[in-house]
């Protein structure tokens, strides 16, 4: 009698040249739902990733990601052991129900005015050159100054906040002990930041999102200064990097895809689906993680606990199974993808990812006409939380 | 006393409104959500939030 695992497909993660878009990996997808890794198990379908997403026999689990890398305090590790993504039970929910009021799909709404106009500004600054490099031009500073709205601080400090924010990114890559000190001392001038907006708040309360924060009370119990100060330094970590790339890999997926692209520059409605599209086919978290915390068995195969399960959201959201024709179809209607996660620690800032990224899109396909890869493109790794570092794009001038 | 509708059709059982309204919405131990439909007044803060919160904003007030 043959076990489940010798007919799964191993698949080794930390390749170098492992690639999510990759036939390896479709082929492994069309074996079995799941393939073995040299980490833990990797989930390929849909419907799988759905269901162990929301599992309550799986904890977030990358409370120990500084102690696997060999830091074991610090201002970095402080913050991520409290930080909202990797906690559980009711130490998590507590700070969740008192940071979802900031975050509400009705304020965020608000917004959209002001997103328009910073689209808008960015594109004239461009648009007569005829191409861009679309990161540094496009993605970075709208990703950015949509924080600093949201913060309410001035726009103009977008490049400081992006470069905090990117070199506290660093401390989730690979070179995170080389780039040890440049990480604390990035967090430490992001709690001065934090901790400065926080005060002025607390002082002169408003309706705008920080004040939003500070007043927060659920049946008398508020966020701390110090709770308050390390979920302002999560949604500029949460934020910042995650939108960028994604707008990148947007760009991506329409070059490849240029009648979806006139089709959005018509039909600016479509802005919503074609931010659902984009990262159910290109997302830039191609990967979410969890820990069993009991054994358990799941559709047969008996996983232990503590065994790390890696839920591929770029594979499942392009499962045959889920979706006969996965290509990107801004008419079409599909099953949700996970590209923000889900369960309890489904990304808290979604609505403002969501909202920013629907208004730029049919923006930019109302402006650009015909973009394209204008060579000297650099990437990421196809896997973990990919995209554009480098995008020079042509396009022409719409009329 | 309120009644709140959820648009099954919708929902994904991301169980986010079990967190936000806890005496309203839970999550059963297939991870499927189970809630009361008709709720007090009392309670309509906390299901608001609940509304607000849900990843695919399936949750409707019907009165």
């Amino acid at each position: 009698m043959s076990t489940p695992t010798v007919e799964a497909p191993y698949l080794d993660i930390s390749d170098p040249s492992f690639a999510m878009q990759s036939e390896a990996l479709r082929a492994a997808r069309e074996q079995s739902w799941y393939a073995r890794t040299n980490f833990g198990l990797a989930v390929l379908r849909y419907d799988e990733v759905s269901k162990l997403l929301k599992s309550p026999k799986l904890i977030q689990g990358s409370a120990k990601w500084p102690a696997h890398n060999g830091v074991h305090s610090g201002l970095f590790h402080d913050w991520w052991i409290k930080n909202l993504l990797v906690l559980e039970g009711e130490d998590h929910h507590r700070i969740r129900r008192l940071l979802n009021p900031a975050f509400s799909p009705r304020l965020i709404k608000d917004l959209v005015p002001r997103f328009q106009a910073l689209a808008n500004e960015l594109v004239d600054a461009f648009i007569d050159k005829g191409e861009c490099e679309f990161v540094k031009d496009f993605a970075e500073p709208y990703a950015t100054r949509v924080l600093t709205i949201l913060l309410g601080i001035p726009e103009s400090e977008w490049p400081k906040i992006a470069r905090l924010a990117s070199t506290v990114g660093l401390a989730l890559g690979v070179t995170f002990k080389q780039d040890l000190d440049k990480v604390e001392a990035a967090v430490a001038e992001l709690y001065e930041y934090a901790e400065e907006l926080i005060k002025d708040r607390q002082a002169n309360p408003g309706e705008d999102f920080v004040s939003r924060l500070v007043l927060a009370n659920r049946d008398g119990d508020r966020l701390s200064d110090e709770e308050l100060r390390n979920a302002l330094v999560l949604l500029i970590f949460g934020g910042m990097d995650t939108t960028r790339n994604q707008l990148g890999l947007a760009m991506q997926s329409f070059i490849r895809n240029p009648e979806q692209w006139e089709l959005l520059a018509t039909r600016p409605d479509l802005g919503g689906k074609a931010v659902e599209e984009v990262m159910r086919t290109n997302p830039t978290v191609t990967w979410v993680t969890r820990e069993a915390v009991e054994d358990f068995t799941f559709q047969d195969l008996p996983i232990a606990k503590g065994t790390t399960v890696h839920l591929f959201t770029q594979s499942s959201g392009t499962d045959p199974q889920a979706f006969p024709n996965p290509e990107m179809d801004l008419l079409g209607e599909h099953a949700p993808h996970y590209g923000f996660g889900g369960g309890v620690h489904h990304c808290l800032g979604h609505f403002v990812a969501r909202a920013d990224m629907s208004e730029a899109l049919p923006l930019l396909a109302r402006r650009l006409a015909g973009p394209h890869l204008a060579g000297g493109d650099e990437w990421l790794p196809d896997s973990g939380n990919t995209g554009p570092i480098r995008l020079p794009i042509g396009f022409t001038k719409r009329a | 006393m309120k009644t709140i509708d959820v648009d099954r059709s919708l929902c994904d059982n991301h169980g986010q409104c079990a967190i936000a309204a806890p005496s309203v919405f839970r999550m059963n131990s297939e991870g499927i959500l189970e809630f009361e439909e008709t709720f007090e007044d009392g309670l309509l803060d906390e299901v608001e939030e609940a509304i607000d919160v849900c990843p695919v904003q399936a949750i409707f007030l019907k009165d």
